[in-house]
C-alpha cells in the first residue's frame, strides 16, 4: 500500500489533456498495465428518518475501486469510512425506503494504469452520465505505507510528468502524517475529488484544482 | 506487481437472493455433553470448533411501523476477524409443510469501525449479547450450540451472567432463493438428533 494523490488537471479538452499525460508517462518509460475505474453513489437520509433523529440529512457515499474488486467502501463527509465486501450493494437496495439515492449524481472515473518501477500512476476521465468532467490522477508510491516518508519523493515524481500543475499534500494527510496510509484514504481522497468536480457547473476552459 | 484482473466494471454483488432456512430447539445444560458427543458423530470430521461472539442488534426507526433491524457481530475470541453484519427479513409465510422457517438474509462482512459507522447513518442499539458456544458443520448446514450471556453494563463483555440454564440449539443453511428440497434434508437430520433436542420450526411472531 502506498501512497495516493489526486490532482486534477484541465487543458484544451479533456481527451487531448488525458492524452498529452499518458504521452509523458510512455516517454518516461511507464509500462501500461490494463484499466481501473473508480465509481462514487450518493445516498441520502430519506425524509421520513430525519423527523425521529432532529439532525440535518447527511450524505452518504457508497464506491467501488477496481484496485479492490471485492469490496465496498462505504463514507460519511469527515465521518468513519466502512470498508464491507461487495454485499453491501445488496443491503443498500434493502434500505431503500431509508436511504435514497441521488440517481443523477453517480460519478465515475475510468482510464489506463501505468507501473513505473514502483510508482503506480492511474490517469483517468471523471465522467458524470455521458459528459466528461474532468481529469483524475492518481498515483501511488508502493513500498512505504507512512505518508510522511515519501510525500517529497512523490512530489518529486509527480513535477516531473505533471509540471505546473503539481498540487499541495491532500487533506487526509491533514494531522496524521506519521499514521499508516491505507485504501480507505484513497477513497476519502477520490471522494474529495469527485464532490469539487460535481460542484462545477462545465468543464472550464483551463484551471487547476 | 503486477496487474489485478482487468475488469471494466467493479466487481458489485449479485442480485442472487440469499434465504436462511432455519430450525431451532434448546437443551439443558446438563444433556450439553451427549448432544455434543452425538453432533461429534454425525457432523462433518473437524476440529472441535468453539466460538466466544459478541452481538449488538442496531434499529433504525422511520415512519414505517417497523423499525429496520441490523445484527453487527464480532468474535472476541480470534483477534484480526472481520466484523459480521446481518440483515434478516421477515420469514416467508408460505407451504405450511415446509419444514423450515425462512428468511431473506444478507451477510456482510466488513471493518471495525461498524458500530460508528452505523450511529453515523441514524441506526441505534436495540440490545446485545454475548454468545459462547459450539459449531459444527455436515456439508452445507451448520449446526451451533450456544449459551446466551447477558451484557450487565452496555460495553462492557466481562460482566456477563448466564440468560438461561439451557443451550440454544441451531439447524441452519444460507442458500439461494428457491431451494425448498434444503429444508428436507435439514428435517432429515434433525430427526437424528432426536431425542435429545426437537428442532422445530419457531416462528417468532408467536413469541412476541
Amino acid at each position: 500500500m502506498g501512497v495516493s494523490q489526486m490532482p486534477v488537471a484541465e487543458g484544451k479538452s479533456v481527451q487531448q489533456t488525458v492524452e498529452i499525460l499518458t504521452r509523458k508517462l510512455e516517454m518516461l518509460g511507464a509500462e501500461k498495465q490494463g484499466t481501473f475505474s473508480v465509481d462514487c453513489e450518493t445516498y441520502h437520509t430519506a425524509a421520513s428518518t430525519l423527523g425521529s433523529q432532529g439532525q440535518a440529512g447527511k450524505l452518504m457515499y457508497v464506491m467501488h475501486n477496481s484496485e479492490y474488486p471485492l469490496s465496498c467502501f462505504a463514507l460519511f463527509e469527515n465521518g468513519p469510512c466502512l470498508i464491507a465486501d461487495t454485499n453491501f450493494d445488496v443491503l443498500m437496495v434493502k434500505l431503500k425506503g431509508f436511504f435514497q439515492s441521488a440517481k443523477a449524481s453517480k460519478i465515475e472515473t475510468r482510464g489506463t494504469r501505468y507501473q513505473y518501477c514502483d510508482f503506480l500512476v492511474k490517469v483517468g476521465t471523471v465522467t458524470m452520465g455521458p459528459s466528461a468532467r474532468g481529469i483524475s490522477v492518481e498515483v501511488e508510491y508502493c513500498p512505504c505505507v507512512v505518508a510522511s516518508d515519501c510525500w517529497s519523493l512523490l512530489l518529486e515524481f509527480l513535477q516531473s510528468f505533471l509540471g505546473s500543475h503539481t498540487p499541495g499534500a491532500p487533506a487526509v494527510f491533514g494531522n496524521r502524517h506519521d499514521a499508516v496510509y491505507g485504501p480507505a484514504d484513497t477513497m476519502v481522497q477520490y471522494m474529495e475529488l469527485f464532490n469539487k468536480i460535481r460542484k462545477q457547473q462545465q468543464v472550464p476552459v483551463a484551471g487547476i484544482r | 506487481m503486477e496487474a489485478p484482473p482487468v475488469t471494466m466494471m467493479p466487481v458489485t454483488g449479485g442480485a442472487i437472493n440469499m434465504m436462511e432456512y432455519l430450525l431451532q430447539g434448546s437443551v439443558l445444560d446438563h444433556s450439553l455433553e451427549s448432544l455434543i458427543h452425538r453432533l461429534r458423530g454425525l457432523c462433518d470430521n473437524m476440529e472441535p470448533e468453539t466460538f466466544l461472539d459478541h452481538e449488538m442488534v442496531f434499529l433504525l426507526k422511520g415512519q414505517q411501523a417497523s423499525p429496520f433491524v441490523l445484527r453487527a457481530r464480532r468474535s472476541m475470541d480470534r483477534a484480526g476477524s472481520p466484523w459480521h453484519l446481518r440483515y434478516l427479513g421477515q420469514p416467508e409465510m408460505g407451504d405450511k409443510n415446509r419444514h423450515a422457517l425462512v428468511r431473506n438474509c444478507v451477510d456482510i462482512a466488513t471493518s471495525e469501525n461498524l458500530t460508528d459507522f452505523l450511529m453515523e447513518m441514524g441506526f441505534r442499539m436495540d440490545h446485545e449479547f454475548v454468545a459462547k458456544g459450539h459449531l459444527f458443520r455436515k456439508g452445507i448446514m451448520k449446526i451451533v450450540v450456544y449459551k446466551i450471556f447477558r451484557i450487565l453494563v452496555p460495553g462492557n463483555t466481562d460482566s456477563t451472567e448466564a440468560l438461561s440454564l439451557s443451550y440454544l440449539v441451531e439447524l441452519s443453511v444460507v442458500a439461494p432463493a428457491g431451494q425448498d428440497m434444503v429444508s428436507d434434508d435439514m428435517r432429515n437430520f434433525a430427526e437424528q438428533l432426536k431425542p435429545l433436542v426437537h428442532l422445530e420450526k419457531i416462528d417468532p411472531k408467536r413469541l412476541m
